[in-house]
């Protein structure tokens, strides 16, 4: 069999995980981060350190703080400092703070008990193992959002404040705190805001010429040279621009359009395969997204796609959803969650944009709530569903 | 304890060669694993500390238990477990 040809050099370097080695037009943002952690490679001891960084989906702050975290991991290491950087993405530990510590614990104890004790005996923990390990960690709270909303006040107050309940000893545990708007702050007590907002880093939305930048440095990593034309990466981009200056939608966009052309057999990624690319690509909901779902959260979705697509209607009411999640439920051999657990899945995919709710009440007996997916297409939504649940009893 | 007192029980080889594999666990854990009970693998954790083979850090409730990074008896059984294991894949 002939050795299929391919536009891409390696595809990996536009995967959602990739780390770049440059973030164009985040250089300035990136040197402002160090700023706030150099006492970190002076006297990591003698103090911790809160950064908040905001900004919209694909503004670019996991990669600002993913960069950081690796630029001064290697700086440490060079400097024989023990100081450790730790990503912990909170929507993918359903934004509890029992089970983010037990994560942060597992990277120095990989075989740490996962039961036995309360997240605020970890949370004590947590700092006794840094002392045992003598290392200042530097943890990155992505969707910081979801432990606001899970935990609320209470929670991150103590999480902010572990430093000065141990006064006089060394300081272990500096935050950078990751949201997308400052709005969700106004869930916590004075105090725990003005500890949080003293360091801000607010990332502005990418223009149309700083995401070109940035697919012109993805294609030139990801793909072989010259086969991407100067037109394609420039309709990527407007098509990113009008996701709200989402970069992250553009290098979705890049990869699907790159496997296109594969699959078409071309030596280049034309702008027509950007068009296709973007067609089936789901808009309102990205792929990444549904990925960090728990699986009822899929299955539920799952429902509400198969009954759009089955009945053609606008809308649909909460206890059909819930009908339907019992099938998906046992068509994938699992226990249904119940109708308040439903009810806050509902609550959190129409935060996300994902659907849209509104409460009935005139011409039926009671209240309902009539659930609508104005941008989302069914059928890709269902597609992407489904595989990722068939993924997902796979690895099972 | 003499060397034939302390490696006669099959169940301290198993607790020895599972903690050279995985570097350090709780007694319950341990136990679980070896399909045993609590007592017998507390028993059994507690000669190969007074030993000196096996240490203990205490973080909270939770006792994990390793390898004695300081002891030469700790050493020369986790060459022997790593030169058997090594002859036994050839």
């Amino acid at each position: 069999m002939a050795q299929r040809q391919s536009v891409f050099r390696d595809e990996t370097k536009l995967d959602i995980n990739y780390v770049p080695g440059r973030l164009p037009h985040r250089e300035h943002h990136l040197r402002l981060l160090k700023e706030f952690f150099s006492f970190a490679l002076e006297a990591p001891e003698k103090m911790a350190q809160r950064v908040l960084i905001t900004g919209d989906v694909g503004t670019g702050k996991t990669a600002l703080s993913q960069r950081f975290g690796l630029e001064i991991a290697h700086e440490s290491s060079i400097r024989g400092i023990k100081l450790r950087y730790v990503h912990v993405n909170c929507r993918e530990y359903r934004g509890s703070l029992f089970f983010i510590l037990q994560h942060v614990v597992s990277v120095f104890h990989p075989n740490f008990p996962k039961r036995g004790y309360s997240a605020e005996e970890l949370l004590h923990t947590l700092v006794q193992v840094l002392d045992d390990e003598k290392t200042h960690t530097i943890l990155s709270l992505d969707e910081f959002d979801s432990l606001i909303e899970k935990e609320g006040p209470e929670a991150v107050y103590k999480l902010t404040r572990l430093q000065e309940m141990r006064q006089n000893k060394p300081q272990r545990l500096s935050l950078i705190c990751i949201l997308r708007g400052p709005e969700m702050l106004g869930k916590l007590d004075v105090s725990t805001r003005s500890t949080l907002q003293s360091n801000i880093i607010n990332l502005q939305k990418y223009s149309r010429k700083e995401l070109t930048d940035i697919l012109n440095d993805r294609v030139s990593l990801a793909f072989k040279p010259l086969t991407v034309p100067e037109g394609s990466v420039r309709l990527v981009s407007e098509l990113a621009y009008s996701e709200g200056g989402n970069a992250r939608f553009g290098i979705e966009l890049l990869w699907r359009a790159g496997k296109y052309a594969d699959a078409e057999g071309l030596n280049t990624v034309i702008p027509d395969c950007v068009r296709k690319a973007a067609s089936s690509i789901v808009p309102a909901v990205k792929k990444s997204e549904l990925t960090t779902f728990s699986l009822h959260e899929k299955l539920f979705l799952l429902s509400i796609a198969r009954l759009f697509k089955e009945n053609q209607k606008a809308t649909v009411s909460l206890a059909e959803a819930e009908r339907a999640y019992a099938i998906a439920c046992e068509e994938f051999d699992v226990s249904p969650n119940s109708h308040t657990q439903l009810w806050k899945y509902l609550k959190d995919f129409s935060n996300l944009g994902i659907v849209e709710t509104e409460v009935s009440g005139t011409g039926s007996r009671g209240r309902s709530t009539d659930i609508s997916l104005p941008r989302t297409p069914v059928e890709e939504l269902e597609k992407t569903l489904r595989t990722l649940l068939d993924e997902e009893s796979d690895k099972t | 304890m003499n060397v034939e007192d302390v490696f006669s029980s099959k169940l301290r080889m198993k607790i020895l060669r599972t903690l050279f594999d995985v570097g350090e666990l709780n007694a319950s854990e341990l136990a679980r694993r070896l399909k045993i009970n609590y007592v017998s693998a507390s028993k059994h954790i507690k000669i190969l500390e007074d030993e000196g083979i096996l240490q203990h850090k205490v973080f909270g409730r939770i006792r994990l238990y390793r390898y004695n990074e300081q002891s030469a008896k700790a050493k020369a059984v986790q060459n022997l477990i790593e030169v058997w294991e090594r002859y036994d894949k050839k």
